[in-house]
């Protein structure tokens, strides 16, 4: 024990601004590596002098040294204890992601999707983004922007911006019907370049669909969410011309080698995105007007997937089912008996953790 | 005396002191900048007026001026954009919303007459990228987010369209080669337009004369194949002793032609002054046109049998016959000159 505190304050010396460059280099891939392991981890995320040191290296001239310190913080970022030292760093990150010649802006972007998996930091990031005066913006126009050879695609954007919509603050933002942050990132969910990026975005859209007062506003010309939901999900079978034009327009006479959204949890996300839509009685209305039925039904002989499956059939129980009785047209609003309530937070619960397990995966592919 | 219209062509004669404060106002003595401000007011002016083409005018005028203070020829150029608009002429109006977004890359004005010129122009999918550059600006000016919306849904119909023209135009390629590939098996020889080499005819088949069958020929009626995989053709019977004919729009390709005879003349038609036409009257040829020779035709035989006759060529997707009287003075001379096989 006594050895590895050792090791670790050796280490620490060899980080700090005290060393020469090119061992401050050394140090910094030994401790990528390190943070590559969950041993390592556990060893590092609860020391701040080190995840502070580590800061300090990210603004290191060599861009290598400057690298090799971010990856090794995306990946401590996985672990909540590195949070508390983490958290001041929040504004100063947020600047360098939107600078637009930062030459790390990929790495900085992976660092906050870890870190605003946790409540608290994404509160903070959100307070962060507001000090800053502009909101979402600036966040959904550095999503937007096209990669570049100096500055590639920003994808992990998506789930910072799946994490940020958890929080009902951030939902309200986003859902601004004077501005256009939503409308500008509904053609993501086809995105084909980045499972990341669509997961993030179909992330944050179902967010947003627990916000049934934006139900129509949603569903309207305005912003038109339900074909973006549905089109992932459409697949290349060959309708009537009779059902073909009940459905939306962008699903209508859809190629031959049309394809379905591949991930099976994004599929899951955009059935729940959309059932949520129906919790109204006006949305309910408005989901069953668009043909979503046809494609469901389509979509439900094609799946495979258990978990899938289940909520697509959830999906159709309501569209065809029976309108509920009066007074409880509002699902979302209807009050819960108390045991199907702890059974429903059990549900979230087992939900959530395997999120986690998912994004800590992603973190681990980096580090290698 | 008040002018409630801005005099367009003073005369110093009639109107001298008019003419004085005009060439106050336009003094040349004054820097082009001034110059140049006053010439937008001036169109300015105009523009309320909506009188556009006076307008353009003078934004013009301002233009030439070439003064260095860049924001006021931004706007100069997105006013004359604006002017041209207007009148409808969006290719202009966009030329100078282009140039004013040089100047000046914030002026939003500029940014959101060219998403509209480019709405105007159909080209959508410009539209939406010009308006997000301006959300850039003002992430909530309304009208870029309302033409955005607009645009982005036009866009999307219009690939739609796109999309549903390409699967009719893949189902009728798909449904032509089959019809295709019937008429082959069959060995039935289309005739091939303008050209003289009949012996390649067969095999150009796969080129020719898809056309043949696409285009509808002038009754609308097209060759199909039936769900029993037969061919009907649309054939077309001609009487030029009295310039008349008939049309068949699906002749079955296994019924004979006595059966369709028998039916057509059960009953004399109108135009058979001397009522001879009666079905065991008739006798049918076609022609072999390449030879310039007629081959007398069976009503026994079926229309298939007959459309495989070696020296059969289908025409225009649709095959003709021509009916003549037995031993009729017409038909004598109609033949004349002419090698006629004749049934044996």
């Amino acid at each position: 024990m006594e050895q590895e505190e050792e090791r670790v304050r050796e280490l620490l010396g060899f980080l700090g601004p005290g060393a020469r460059p090119d061992v401050r280099s050394q140090a910094a891939a030994h401790v990528l590596g390190l943070t590559g392991s969950a041993e390592g981890r556990a060893l590092l995320a609860a020391r701040p002098a080190f995840l502070e040191a580590l800061l300090l290296l990210t603004g290191e001239s060599c861009a290598a040294t400057a690298r090799a310190a971010y990856l090794a913080l995306v990946n401590l970022a996985a672990e909540p204890a590195s949070h508390g030292a983490l958290g001041p760093a929040l504004p100063l990150l947020l600047r360098r992601l939107l600078e637009p010649g930062y030459g790390l802006a990929e790495p900085v972007c992976t660092l906050l999707a870890n870190l605003s998996r946790a409540e608290g930091t994404c509160r903070r990031l959100l307070q962060a983004l507001r000090e800053e005066g502009t909101g979402l913006a600036p966040l959904v126009e550095a999503f937007c922007a096209d990669g570049s050879k100096e500055r590639p695609a920003l994808h992990y954007l998506g789930p910072v911006l799946a994490n940020l919509t958890q929080l009902p603050e951030a939902r309200a933002l986003l859902l601004d019907r004077s501005g256009c942050l939503v409308q500008r990132l509904l053609p993501y969910t086809q995105y084909e370049g980045s499972a990341i990026r669509r997961g993030g975005v179909i992330g944050m859209l179902r967010n947003c669909c627990f916000e049934h007062k934006y139900h129509e506003w949603l569903l309207s010309a305005e912003v038109d969410l339900l074909p973006f939901l549905l089109l992932p999900l459409a697949g290349p079978e060959e309708l009537p011309e009779e059902e073909m034009e009940r459905l939306p327009l962008d699903l209508q006479y859809l190629p031959q080698d049309k394809q379905r959204e591949m991930d099976p949890d994004i599929r899951k996300m955009l059935l729940e995105a959309i059932l949520l839509l129906t919790a109204t009685k006006a949305g309910r209305q408005l989901v069953k007007e668009k043909g979503t039925y046809l494609v469901l039904r389509e979509l439900h002989q094609w799946e495979t997937e258990p978990g899938v499956l289940a909520a697509c059939e959830k999906l159709i129980q309501v569209l065809i089912g029976d309108e509920p009785e009066a007074g409880m047209e509002n699902l979302l609003e209807v009050k819960i008996p108390e045991d199907v309530e702890k059974q429903l937070q059990r549900l979230d619960l087992e939900e959530e953790w395997s999120q986690g397990r998912e994004a800590q995966l992603g973190s681990q592919g980096l580090s290698r | 005396m008040f002018m409630k219209k801005s005099p367009a062509e003073i005369d110093p004669e009639q109107n001298p002191a008019l003419a004085c404060l005009q060439s106050i106002i336009f003094d040349e003595d004054r820097s082009p900048e001034e110059q140049a401000n006053t010439y937008k007011n001036e169109g300015n002016d105009y523009f309320k007026e909506t009188n556009y083409k006076k307008a353009i005018i003078s934004y013009t005028e301002g233009l030439k001026k070439k003064c260095s203070d860049q924001d006021l020829n931004a706007v100069l150029y997105t006013n004359r954009a604006a002017a041209q608009f207007y009148l409808g002429n969006y290719r202009s109006a966009l030329n100078d919303v282009i140039i004013a977004r040089k100047l000046k890359p914030t002026h939003l004005k500029a940014i959101i007459r060219g998403a509209l010129c480019y709405l105007e122009l159909k080209n959508f999918p410009e539209a939406v990228a010009w308006c997000e550059e301006g959300l850039r600006i003002d992430s909530k000016e309304k009208k870029l987010v309302d033409v955005r919306a607009k645009a982005d849904r036009l866009k999307r119909a219009e690939q739609r369209d796109i999309r549903k023209a390409k699967l009719k135009e893949k189902k009728e390629q798909s449904q032509k080669e089959v019809l295709h590939s019937a008429i082959k098996e069959r060995n039935i020889k289309l005739f091939l337009e303008a050209s003289e080499k009949e012996d390649e005819i067969s095999d150009d088949l796969a080129e020719m004369s898809l056309n043949g069958f696409s285009s509808e020929n002038a009754m609308g009626t097209k060759i199909y194949l039936d769900e029993n995989g037969n061919l009907n053709w649309p054939v077309l019977f001609l009487y030029p002793e009295y310039g008349q004919t008939d049309f068949i729009s699906a002749f079955h390709e296994d019924s004979r032609f006595i059966d369709h005879i028998l039916v057509m003349f059960a009953e004399l038609p109108p135009w058979d002054l001397e009522s001879k036409y009666h079905p065991s009257n008739l006798e049918l040829y076609f022609e072999d046109e390449a030879r310039e020779e007629m081959y007398q035709v069976n009503p026994e035989n079926t229309l298939l049998q007959v459309l495989q006759h070696q020296r059969y060529f289908v025409k225009a997707g649709t095959p003709s016959f021509l009916v003549l009287v037995k031993h009729c003075p017409f038909s004598k001379n109609y033949f004349l000159g002419k090698k006629v096989h004749r049934l044996k």
